[in-house]
């Protein structure tokens, strides 16, 4: 089994804001287990790193959360993206998408 | 945006802690849950799924304490830990809190006390819509004709209207019962945009006598609450205005005073009630009675300059009708704050003694900061202790800092509590017999400010220093240095120079209580020119009861002999004039003999008296006679002066038969028939002035006052029980009269009302100044004999007299004292050039004061140091020694 990493410093953000996109409104236990899936689990999501992020992303204005009830009748929180949330995934997305194309060139330089 | 939303977000977060942390601990009960339920789906058994969960997750305090970190500001958070911190800690002491605040309570309460009346009286706006664009025609009174001339260019302005400032009776008969009032022209309330607070206000048609209602009043809401204790049937009710019936057709919004800032106008009526209340003697129509105050509200955009050219334009036919010459241009002024005759009188003196006041304050700062600083030194140990488990020097700064700020923001709250008590204390100090001052000292936005600001002054002022002073604390020095020093400690440098400033800025307050006390003083030392002590006073108003002014010469003559017939009164005549007022009758043209008449530059003085009257008043008669039962209308004029007539207009001949005529009448002549001692006419402090004094019988009715004064000579002890008897004589003779009664004495004092309120309060600031040095003084020895009680023990031991100890500590104090004095003297000598306006025959830089204040102060410090020096040259050297 290959040793889990801790998710890197400002991709929890992105990848929280994609999975909700992806999977519509999901709680907590919910979001850290799909990130988890997605990841092939070579990442582990520690809720003392993901709550404050969700915190966060809530104060912005990105997600929305809302209390409801689970399959399994458990009351939890659901968290949604809203529409500032669209632009700000589409905007990191972008980002990201141009820092690993950087880092590409850096790692594995074409031949000029 | 989003960045905003989220410190918008957090600094709520910081405040619904409580309901959040309860919400987030679910949130994660949930989470583990879900985790339990998984395992639980995989085979394993609850206990083992719920302990393997709980170690997947990581802990649970330290997720909440992220979540934590995320939710509020930290900055915030730890600024409540510190504040608490600081409380707890002051409460821990609470006697240097007590102290503290308490003196800053006072500091910035006499600072607030006395903005709030500046505020109000200088600063502050009218309560009116946009009072930016009122003027004032300036400067003093004018006739109703020329209020018609203006009112008939009404299209110059948005608006404009006259007021009269009157004094209205209120009750039907006997004692009176006087209030402020005006009769005002019908658009002053649609000018100034003010609307009733119930019924309606005084409109143009009250004005032009064509609305319904008849005579009609308006009433202050001060008024409705004090005289109909607020009933809600007051609209409809009458009102007696000077014995005639008005009907209140509305309460004036309350916080309206009218246009007069110091004066409360409760009772307002049209002008055109004017000739139902002075009826013959109606002012309407003569050009000669100035009066009236106008005030234009500017048209939008239109400069007062502009307006002012306007006005002038047509000047010559405005003026038209006066019965003088108007040659200077009319002029406008702005008149934002409207208008005050008490403005010009205290501005100064207010001035003056915000500047003490606020040298009070700063003695007060001085004062704590010097305690902050000897507990910070106190608590060296604790914040060594604090440096050295990882605090920063910067937080220790802020935390002791947060302590003078609380200290600061407990004074100012107690503060404003001691303000709107004293404040409302020395408004009613400046009334005097004849004018009520009245000023809004509700707390607006300016003093809250301005408190606050204070507040925060002090908290610097007195809060740098303990930083300052913590700059030597070290890490390692927990627990060595704890007393035992024997060399000159530097860290009493800062109190020291605190006691210096103190000692300084107190010698500049007692310097200056020393002056003013002292004008006080000369001014009542003044000649009076009569005996006060054993003269009652009633004033008369004959207009109120009605009747013919024609009658009015028999009703004073009952009322004389009903006053003159009560036992205890030894003699009571009449004069028309009410002496001390700063004012009077008075005449700039008048002619001595044949010469013709010219003006005499500085005014003569009349006044109208019964025979008798001299004296009543105890006026000495030098020669020639009094008036007599033969000086009557129709006998030849007659006239009596005074010696500083004789001295400015006859010094070379015989006064006796000496002849004068006055004004434009070039006819009549008044045969000089005595001369009689000098009185005070104006106020003492004007002096002597030469006055003539003619029969009341020979006055014309229509010239005679509407008030008259009955002056009573008491037997001795017997002024105060007569007033009684004297009020039901007068009710007996003449039901209709009303009176008001009062004392020369009263007079007197109330022509020093400005300097007695100067003298008192800078006497006031001056002892709170030095007890403050006193006690900062004190604080400073006695801490430098405890902490060097060491070596004084030693020096004891080793010889020295206690004399020798008492020397010592001496000399150190006559140091401090000795710069403190001469800063202080350097700063009065240079401030006095700014309180000469406010003195009366004595000299600013005055030798006599400046040495009093100076031993005065010499004396409190000697008595502030007495206590330590004895206690050290008390001490037990052994036992110093000892216990080290």
């Amino acid at each position: 089994m290959t040793k889990k990493t801790e998710v890197q410093q400002g991709t929890l953000a992105l990848m929280v804001l994609r999975t909700l996109e992806t999977d519509g409104a999901l709680h907590g236990y919910g979001i850290a287990r799909r990130i988890e899936q997605t990841a092939r689990d070579l990442l582990a999501v520690n809720y003392g790193t993901l709550y404050p992020a969700l915190l966060k992303l809530e104060q912005d204005g990105f997600i929305r959360g809302e209390w409801g009830t689970s399959e399994n009748n458990r009351r939890a929180k659901y968290y949604s993206l809203t529409p500032a949330g669209k632009r700000q995934l589409a905007e990191e997305r972008r980002q990201w998408e141009q820092t690993s194309r950087i880092l590409g060139w850096f790692l594995d330089p074409e031949p000029a | 945006m989003s960045t905003l939303r989220r410190w918008f977000s957090r600094l709520l977060g910081t405040f619904v802690g409580a309901r959040s942390d309860r919400e987030f601990a679910e949130e994660l009960e949930t989470h583990v849950r879900f985790e339990i339920d998984e395992l639980v789906g995989r085979g394993k058994s609850p206990a083992e799924a719920r302990r393997e969960a709980l170690v997947r997750t990581g802990g649970i305090e330290l997720a909440k304490e992220a979540y934590r970190e995320q939710r509020g500001l930290p900055l915030i958070d730890h600024l409540r830990r510190d504040v608490s911190y600081a409380t707890r800690a002051l409460l821990r002491a609470p006697g240097f809190t007590a102290v503290a605040v308490a003196t800053l309570a006072l500091g910035i309460g006499a600072n607030t006390a006395l903005f709030s009346i500046f505020s109000s009286l200088i600063l502050r706006p009218l309560p009116v819509r946009d009072p930016d664009s009122l003027a004032l025609l300036a400067y003093g009174s004018w006739s109703y004709p020329i209020w018609e001339e203006i009112e008939a260019r009404q299209e110059l302005f948005d608006g404009a209207f006259a007021w009269s400032e009157e004094r209205f009776d209120l009750s039907p008969s006997g004692q009176s019962d006087l209030v402020d009032g005006a009769f005002v022209s019908g658009g002053l309330f649609e000018v100034l945009g003010v609307t009733a607070a119930r019924g309606r206000m005084i409109t143009p048609a009250d004005d032009a006598g064509a609305a319904t209602d008849g005579p009609v009043v308006v009433i202050s809401d001060r008024l409705w609450r004090q005289h109909f204790a607020g009933a809600s049937d007051v609209v409809g009710r009458l009102l007696s205005v000077q014995s005639v019936p008005f009907t209140i057709v509305g309460v004036m919004p309350a916080g309206f005073f009218g246009p007069d800032v110091g004066r409360m106008k409760d009772v307002m009526l049209p002008l055109a009630a004017e000739p139902l209340i002075l009826g013959a003697e109606s002012r309407l129509a003569s050009a000669g009675s100035s009066w009236l105050q106008f005030m234009v509200r500017l048209k939008p955009g239109q400069s007062i300059e502009l307006t002012n050219a306007a006005l002038r334009a047509s000047q010559s036919q405005i003026v038209e009708t006066a019965t003088w010459d108007i040659r200077e241009p009319l002029t406008l002024v702005p008149a934002a704050t409207g208008r005050s005759e008490l403005r010009g009188r205290f501005e100064t003196p207010l001035f003056a003694m915000l500047v003490a006041v606020g040298l009070v304050l700063l003695v007060a700062c001085a004062n704590i900061a010097s305690l902050l600083l000897a507990r910070a030194l106190a608590r060296r140990p604790e914040l060594s202790v604090r440096l050295v488990l990882g605090s920063s020097r910067w937080h220790i700064a802020q935390l002791l800092f947060i302590e003078s700020l609380i200290v600061a923001a407990a004074g100012a709250a107690l503060g404003l509590v001691f303000a709107s008590w004293s404040s409302a204390l020395l408004v009613r100090q400046l009334s005097t017999w004849d004018t009520n001052v009245s000023l809004d000292l509700a707390l607006d936005w300016r003093v809250l400010g301005f408190t606050a600001a204070l507040a925060c002054l002090s908290a610097i002022t007195a809060g740098v220093a303990p930083v300052f002073g913590l700059r030597t604390v070290t890490p390692g020095e927990t627990l060595k240095d704890t007393g035992r020093g024997i060399a000159g400690d530097r860290r009493f440098a800062v109190r020291s120079t605190l006691v210096v400033a103190q000692i300084a800025v107190s010698l500049v307050l007692v310097v200056a209580a020393g002056l003013f006390l002292r004008t006080f003083a000369s001014l009542n030392q003044l000649p009076l020119g009569f005996v006060s002590e054993p003269l009652l006073v009633a004033e008369l108003n004959l207009q109120a009861g009605g009747g013919p002014p024609e009658e009015r010469g028999a009703r004073v003559e009952r009322l004389r002999d009903a006053a003159t017939a009560v036992p205890g009164v030894r003699s009571a005549s009449v004069s028309a004039i009410r002496l001390l007022t700063g004012g009077g009758w008075s005449s700039g043209l008048m002619g001595v003999g044949d010469e013709p008449i010219s003006r005499t530059g500085q005014d003569l003085w009349r006044d109208a008296t019964t025979p008798g009257w001299f004296e009543t008043m105890g006026i000495p008669l030098r020669s020639g006679r009094d008036f007599g039962a033969g000086d009557r209308a129709g006998s030849a004029p007659v006239a009596i002066v005074n010696e500083a007539f004789v001295r400015r207009f006859l010094p070379d001949e015989p006064p006796i038969g000496e002849h004068v005529r006055l004004g434009r009448d070039e006819v009549t002549r008044f045969a000089i028939v005595g001369v009689v001692g000098d009185a005070v006419y104006t106020t003492p402090r004007d002096g002597m002035l030469p006055t003539m004094y003619v029969p009341v019988a020979q006055q014309a009715p229509e010239t005679f006052w509407p008030t008259v004064l009955l002056t009573i000579n008491a037997a001795s002890g017997q002024r105060v029980a007569l007033e009684r008897d004297v009020a039901a004589a007068l009710t007996e003779a003449d039901p209709t009269v009303v009176f008001t009664f009062g004392t020369f004495d009263q007079l007197v004092e109330d022509t020093v009302t400005q300097e007695r309120l100067i003298a008192m309060l800078s006497a006031f600031f001056g002892g709170l100044a030095l007890l403050l040095a006193a006690v900062g003084l004190y604080g400073v020895v006695a801490h430098a004999v405890r902490v060097r009680q060491t070596e004084i023990g030693l020096r004891m031991a080793l010889g020295a007299a206690p004399s020798g100890i008492v020397r010592f500590v001496f000399n150190r104090v006559g140091v401090l004292l000795a710069i403190g004095l001469a800063l202080g003297l350097v700063g009065s000598l240079w401030g006095a050039r700014f309180v000469q306006a406010l003195l009366f025959q004595v000299d600013a830089r005055d030798a006599a004061t400046f040495v009093g204040a100076a031993a005065v102060l010499v004396a409190v410090g000697v008595v502030a140091a007495w206590v330590p020096a004895r206690r050290a040259a008390r001490l037990d050297p052994s036992a110093v020694l000892r216990e080290g």
